[in-house]
């Protein structure tokens, strides 16, 4: 990963992410809980997630007109912007017995999202520690619903794994990738 | 604090000044320290605290508290931001000076960020009525008042809420309130009645979503153009521009609007005496050179008055503003709005829109609703006050 830098001014992202902070949080360190971390994203994952929206292929009402403007603003200063800063994880901390629950559930998402669940470029997959528990709950559920990426044979794999495993226990898989550090 | 004299704080560098520490004018002044800490930065505010608008609907409703929606101003100090919870009296632009007491400051560039202020001449009887007729569109004591208004109605009891022309403040806020206080009805007081008196012949924001939304709430009766012209809180009784007279247990009146009174003062508003008009890539006023408007006070820009756009105006503006002071030209930035409605308790909906400058003017380029109120885009609605508040002042 590149090195943080402080941020300013001078990065020729700093004006392009003026509009995310509002639901990001400042330089992508979101403190809620369904709005996702950018601080610290790689840039090749941030970059398919805002194209993506752009197409419609990720329906999200509040981000499909944001990643039609972040294309023209050019996706890439975006991109290196968020990748540059600390990863900030969330600030939300899940109840305990739920991360211990979902421990256990949470072993076959390793086989893409690697062993410590920080992501895989080489397989798409990408980070999940420190993700706000909501967030990454929403997302299983749209996968199991097939609404995120619908038809995607590279996601084929996963939702049928998600599909298979009751809505609880995604709420305490959540807990704990987002406890993960 | 006593009166200040004279030029109460000479200026030594570069300085910017911002009047109102609302949604645009703390986040101008905390990005014009973060585009540039040597810049000195002095917010004038007469309240100590800052209380969000957005959100306190649901203090109507019970649902949320008023504390809840209040904020120090703790966060901007940290960023060198001077904060003097002072009014500002009078803006002198040959000058470069801002008065306060029996003194004055000097900038170099001034934001002004006051705000709304009620046009209570345009209602018969309303600047008598005094707090006896709540409007609650500042969120403040108000609001808790008329929270206690409303449960303190009989059951059965008729409360009326009217909407001004536009334009003003939060275009989807009123029809949120209606959901807010026919949702407590409802369940509070079952034979209560919430009867919606709007100055326009619709409603004029995320019309579908509120119309679909209004079908949980048979306790609300909406009735279109129709313009509250006088309002007799002796008789609790207001009329319509059609002559038509309604009592009421409890009334909410929001008032018809303008720019805060800084700017009509400061003759910052254009012919009709309510709204700034402003350059739509710095937000210089068009009327005096080195004074930048942002948030409600402005008018031109095809943007709803709402506190996302004051935080969207008060970051490109800060952005311009360090530019210029350091000889740089501006650079076009659009900005963006997005508006969540709480519909009940856990629901809500949003509006989002984007856009572009085109020729030196911010154009619309998209609008997208959600799809339907739901649970889920509460949940956003919370992350997003939640994140949006630690951008104006954290
Ligand atoms: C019920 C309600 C719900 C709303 N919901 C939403 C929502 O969900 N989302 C959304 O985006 N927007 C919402 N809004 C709109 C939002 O509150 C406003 O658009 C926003 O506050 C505008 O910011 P501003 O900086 O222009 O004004 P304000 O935030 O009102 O700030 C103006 C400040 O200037 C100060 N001031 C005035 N005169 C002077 C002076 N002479 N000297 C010094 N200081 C002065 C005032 O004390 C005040 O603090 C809502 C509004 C209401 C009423
Ligand atoms: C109005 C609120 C809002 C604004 C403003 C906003 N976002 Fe988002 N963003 C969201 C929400 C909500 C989600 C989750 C959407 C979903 O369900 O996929 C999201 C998701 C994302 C994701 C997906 C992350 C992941 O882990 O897959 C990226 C990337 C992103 N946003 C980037 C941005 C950028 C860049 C900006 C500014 C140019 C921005 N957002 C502005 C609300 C917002
Ligand atoms: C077969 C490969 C594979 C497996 C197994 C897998 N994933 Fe994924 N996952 C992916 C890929 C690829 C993506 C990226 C999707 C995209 O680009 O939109 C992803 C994305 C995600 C996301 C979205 C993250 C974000 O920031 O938006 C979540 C949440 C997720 N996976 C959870 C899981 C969980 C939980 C498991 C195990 C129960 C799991 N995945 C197992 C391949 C996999």
């Amino acid at each position: 990963a590149p090195a943080a830098t402080p941020a300013g001014p001078r990065d020729p992202g700093y004006t392009k992410v003026f509009a995310c902070s509002a639901c990001h949080g400042r330089d992508g360190a979101s403190r809620s809980d369904t709005v996702p971390v950018l601080a610290g994203m790689p840039a090749w994952y941030l970059k398919k997630a805002i194209e993506d929206y752009a197409a419609g292929r990720r329906p999200a009402a509040e981000m499909e007109p944001y990643a039609k403007m972040v294309l023209g603003l050019g996706v890439d200063d975006v991109a290196a912007y968020f990748a540059a800063r600390p990863k900030a994880p969330t600030p939300i901390a899940p109840d305990p017995a739920a991360v211990e629950r979902g421990g256990t559930a949470a072993q076959p998402c390793v086989a893409c999202h690697g062993a410590e669940g920080k992501g895989d470029r080489s397989k798409g997959a990408p980070d999940l520690t420190g993700q706000p528990p909501g967030y990454l709950l929403n997302q299983m559920l749209l996968f199991k619903a097939d609404t995120r990426s619908p038809g995607d044979p590279a996601l084929t794999a996963q939702k049928a794994l998600l599909k298979a495993i009751p809505d609880p226990q995604l709420a305490d898989i959540a807990a704990w990738w987002a406890s993960r550090r | 604090a006593p009166a200040v004299r004279g030029d109460f704080l000479p200026r030594r560098g570069p300085r910017v000044v911002v009047v109102g520490g609302g949604w645009g004018g703390a986040t101008a002044a905390k990005y014009v320290k973060l585009g540039d800490p040597g810049i000195e930065v002095i917010l004038l505010e007469p309240n100590r605290r800052f209380v969000s608008c957005p959100m306190s609907n649901l203090v109507l409703s019970g649902v949320r508290t008023l504390e809840s929606l209040t904020r120090g101003y703790g966060g901007l100090r940290a960023h060198g931001v001077r904060i003097l919870h002072r009014e500002a009296s009078a803006i002198e632009p040959d000058r470069k000076r801002v008065r306060v007491d029996e003194g004055y400051l000097e900038y170099d560039r001034l934001v002004v960020a006051p705000g709304i202020e009620f046009q209570t001449e345009q209602v018969e009887g309303l600047a008598a009525a005094g707090d006896r007729v709540l409007h609650a569109w500042k969120a403040g004591p108000q609001t808790v008042a008329l929270a206690r208004e409303l449960q303190a109605v009989r059951d059965g009891g008729v409360v009326v809420l009217s909407i001004p022309p536009p334009a003003f403040r939060c275009p989807p806020g009123p029809y949120e309130r209606a959901c807010q206080v026919a949702w407590y009805l409802k369940r509070q007081k079952p034979r209560a009645k919430l009867i919606v008196l709007d100055a326009s012949p619709n409603i004029i924001s995320k019309t579908g979503l509120f119309r679909a939304a209004w079908r949980a709430y048979p306790n609300l009766e909406y009735r279109p153009s129709n313009r509250v012209v006088r309002v007799d809180p002796d008789a609790r009784e207001v009329t319509t521009d059609f002559g038509d007279r309604l009592r009421y247990d409890v009334v909410n009146l929001i008032p018809p609007q303008r720019a805060g009174t800084i700017a009509v003062r400061a003759d910052l508003v254009g012919a009709d005496g309510r709204w700034c008009e402003v350059n739509h890539v710095t937000y210089e006023s068009v009327k005096h050179a080195g004074i930048h408007v942002v948030g409600d006070s402005t008018i031109g820009l095809p943007v709803p008055k709402s506190g996302t756009m004051a935080n969207a105006m008060g970051k490109i503006c800060a952005h311009q503003v360090v530019r210029l002071l350091a000889g740089r030209p501006p650079e076009p930035m659009a900005p963006v709005n997005v508006c969540y409605s709480w519909v009940n308790d856990v629901e809500a909906m949003a509006v989002i829109n984007a856009y572009r400058i085109q020729n030196g003017k911010v154009v619309q380029v998209e609008q997208k609703l959600t799809p339907g109120q739901s649970a889920a885009s509460g949940r956003n609605a919370l992350a997003w006050a939640r994140s949006i508040w630690d951008d104006v002042l954290a």
